[in-house]
């Protein structure tokens, strides 16, 4: 009963932004299925003014109040935005179902939210390449995409477990750029330099027959340092360091990350804020280093004029992991971010993941 | 006849050469063939970005006679990632002029759409650049070609061997798609023009940011295949701040002060191409391109408007793409009706 009076606000703000789909399941839960009891200020707190510890709690709850508020809203039109077979497309109202976002989607989803979530992890096995990989939409070839990494982080994240995962890891170890190929390596180091990289340190691509880039690589070394590979422990090690390698050559001069090159023609490239942060988030787990901090530094700088979802949601993510306090950002996401406005489920997820910051310690699921 | 396995092993080889040197011999292949007998080009004096382009913009789209009433216009700007003080994208005033001009012409429905080659934030881009506010206020749409639905589509060229690309729905469906590149030059492909600016109808959703398996499969051929297989209606060229040297992302601005109009892509790259002071024929998705997807040679271009005259200092590019500077300054000679 203690808690009834911040849960009916938070229910208002709920209800003010309700679509007849979610609200019909939403009345089979409870208001804030997700937030931990522990996280609920007693209610006397918020009337006190006297105490200035007692006013800054009060005002730390209002905010996140606010950022849970919207919090809800981008949450329920996530969920509103879920396809039939428990895949989410790009686009809100698309039909064609993706791995991205609906990888980030099931990463978003609080655990509460099971049928939702189940279907999702339905969805993603339904749709896995017969070589273990992921394709990057519904209905794509069967090659395998540079999204793998992140639909088995979700799908391990969810605990899922058996020979679907084990195929997906042992796809991994066998996915490669192709500068890990001697013959480009050659090429890359006798005629072909006017991109400045060690072809020795690859990481993951894109697709079949391509080289390594940022995004693939981080999302792959995610998958890989969550799990044990009990068959292929050394191979999987001598991988997951070969790419965190990758990751730190790529590096931009000033810190940070571009698509996958620093320097071309020998001009140093501009870092990209969301693919800094997702870098970040797979280098999580090794020791701070000249690099790691160098490219904290350069997302802050950057983050104070991103007003973008979808790169602020990403920064949020990876300053919670680092713990940086985020709630400076979480307000500037609250300020941009309209959850009917958006027109992209990945953003979509992305900014729940970020929101729910405040309250889960562990969002993006990095640590080991 | 009975057959040793010497003999089997030499005749498969033999077979094998022969088929080999048959692909080899035979070339590329195109199934459509949209050259015609004549094309035509207007280049227009715009002096800088501002409110004044729509009327120099209508002016010139008056030379032209196009067919856009009912159609939907696919707008598709050059938008490939903002850097403060750089001059990268094509102008937003640009492109909601053109959107604007287009609405006037009677166009059903007005539609811009880019997938940005290496930043995966379009939203951040499209707001940093600018060029959110401008659409905002023609109240047009934009697609993210990165993320949009897609379509398995027969290549119908086979300069690259790859068949098929998925292309986005919007571009598929698109009646009339409009290339609207920013003149500059590339440090992979020569320069990036009309042509080259198709490269951003491939979504990074299926092939990665950037787009990595063209450039493997050979950037000129690429731009050839994509082109043969999505037509390029019309042209809308932002020269009136090209780029020069280390183009895309870092040359330096070079004033053009034209925009350049055509109903050809390949008539409009290579007059952009002069306006550089490159000789077009040095350029092979141009020359490649003048085979089937439009005219190159002067003698089968319309010049509207404005006459070419090639700089007296070409552009610069990086050393791998000097080849293509003209060595002398000339008036080109185009048959001009007007």
């Amino acid at each position: 009963m203690a808690d009834s009076g911040r849960e009916r606000d938070a229910y208002t703000y709920f209800v003010g932004c309700v679509s007849p789909r979610f609200k019909g399941k939403r009345e089979k839960r409870s208001p804030i299925p997700y937030l931990p009891t522990n996280c609920l200020p007693p209610p006397l707190m918020r009337f006190c003014g006297a105490d200035l510890t007692i006013r800054s709690i009060a005002s730390k709850t209002r905010h996140m109040d606010l950022t849970l508020s919207r919090h809800d809203c981008c949450l329920e039109h996530l969920v509103h935005c879920q396809l039939e077979n428990g895949g989410w497309p790009f686009h809100p109202g698309g039909t064609q179902a993706a791995i991205e976002p609906t990888a980030l989607a099931l990463l978003a989803l609080p655990p509460e939210f099971t049928q939702e979530r189940n279907s999702a992890i339905r969805f993603l096995l339904e749709i896995q390449n017969a070589n273990g990989s992921w394709p990057a939409f519904q209905g794509d070839d069967s090659g395998g995409s540079g999204f793998t990494g992140l639909a088995v982080h979700a799908l391990q994240k969810s605990g899922a477990t058996g020979p679907a995962i084990d195929r997906t890891l042992r796809w991994l170890l066998r996915s490669q750029g192709w500068e890990a190929h001697w013959l480009w390596r050659w090429k890359f180091r006798t005629t072909d330099r006017h991109v400045r990289f060690d072809p020795d340190k690859f990481g993951w691509p894109w697709m079949p027959e391509t080289v390594s880039w940022v995004v693939p690589t981080a999302y792959s070394l995610l998958a890989l340092t969550r799990r044990e590979v009990t068959s292929q422990r050394d191979l999987a090690e001598q991988r997951r360091r070969l790419g965190v390698e990758m990751l730190f050559d790529r590096m931009c001069p000033g810190g940070g990350w571009n698509a996958g090159n620093g320097v071309v023609f020998e001009t140093a490239l501009a870092a990209h804020p969301d693919v800094t942060a997702v870098a970040l988030l797979a280098l999580s787990t090794e020791p701070m280093n000249g690099p790691i901090s160098a490219s904290l530094e350069w997302l802050k700088n950057r983050a104070e004029t991103c007003r973008s979802p979808w790169s602020l949601g990403w920064t949020i993510l990876a300053f919670h992991r680092y713990h940086i306090p985020v709630q400076r950002w979480t307000d500037i996401l609250c300020s941009v971010v309209d959850p009917v406005g958006i027109r992209d489920c990945a953003t979509l997820a992305a900014v729940c993941l970020a929101l729910r910051c405040l309250v889960v310690t562990d969002v993006f699921g990095t640590k080991l | 006849m009975k057959v040793d396995r010497r003999t089997f092993v030499a005749g498969s080889l033999g077979l094998a050469a022969g088929a080999g040197a048959a692909a080899v011999l035979s070339g590329p292949e195109y199934k459509i063939n949209r050259r015609r007998p004549r094309s035509r080009v207007a280049v227009l004096r715009a002096e800088c970005y501002s409110h004044s382009l729509e009327r120099i913009l209508w002016s010139g789209l008056q030379l032209f006679d196009l067919d856009v009433k009912g159609k939907t216009v696919l707008l598709k700007p050059n938008l490939v990632d903002y850097i403060p003080g750089s001059h990268i994208n094509t102008h937003p005033l640009l492109v909601s002029a053109a959107a604007e001009c287009f609405r006037r012409l009677g166009a059903r429905t007005i539609l811009v759409g880019e997938g940005p080659g290496h930043q995966r934030d379009t939203e951040l881009v499209l707001a940093e650049s600018g060029m959110a506010d401008a659409l905002c206020q023609q109240e047009v749409r934009f697609v993210d070609l990165n993320r949009d639905e897609l379509v398995r589509t027969h290549l119908l060229a086979t300069f690259t061997d790859l068949k098929y690309l998925w292309l986005p729905r919007t571009v598929v469906a698109a009646d009339f798609v409009v290339s609207m590149p920013k003149v500059k030059t590339h440090h992979w492909s020569g320069v990036s023009l009309s042509m080259k600016n198709m490269f951003g109808v491939v979504p990074g959703a299926k092939y990665g940011w950037p787009k990595n398996i063209l450039h493997w499969k050979g950037i000129q051929q690429s731009i050839l295949d994509i082109c043969a297989t999505v037509p390029v209606h019309f042209v809308v060229a932002d020269a009136i701040l090209a780029m020069e040297g280390n183009g895309p992302l870092n040359g330096a601005p070079r004033a053009l002060n034209k925009i350049v109009l055509a109903d050809d892509p390949v008539a409009a790259d290579a007059t952009c191409a002069r306006l550089m002071g490159f000789e077009p024929e040095r350029i092979p998705h141009i020359r490649a391109g003048a085979q089937f997807l439009g005219n190159s040679s002067t003698a089968r271009i319309d010049q509207l408007a404005e006459l070419v005259y090639s700089p007296a200092m070409p552009f610069h590019t990086v050393p791998e793409f000097e080849y293509l500077r003209l060595s002398t300054v000339h008036k080109i000679d185009f048959v001009n009706p007007t």
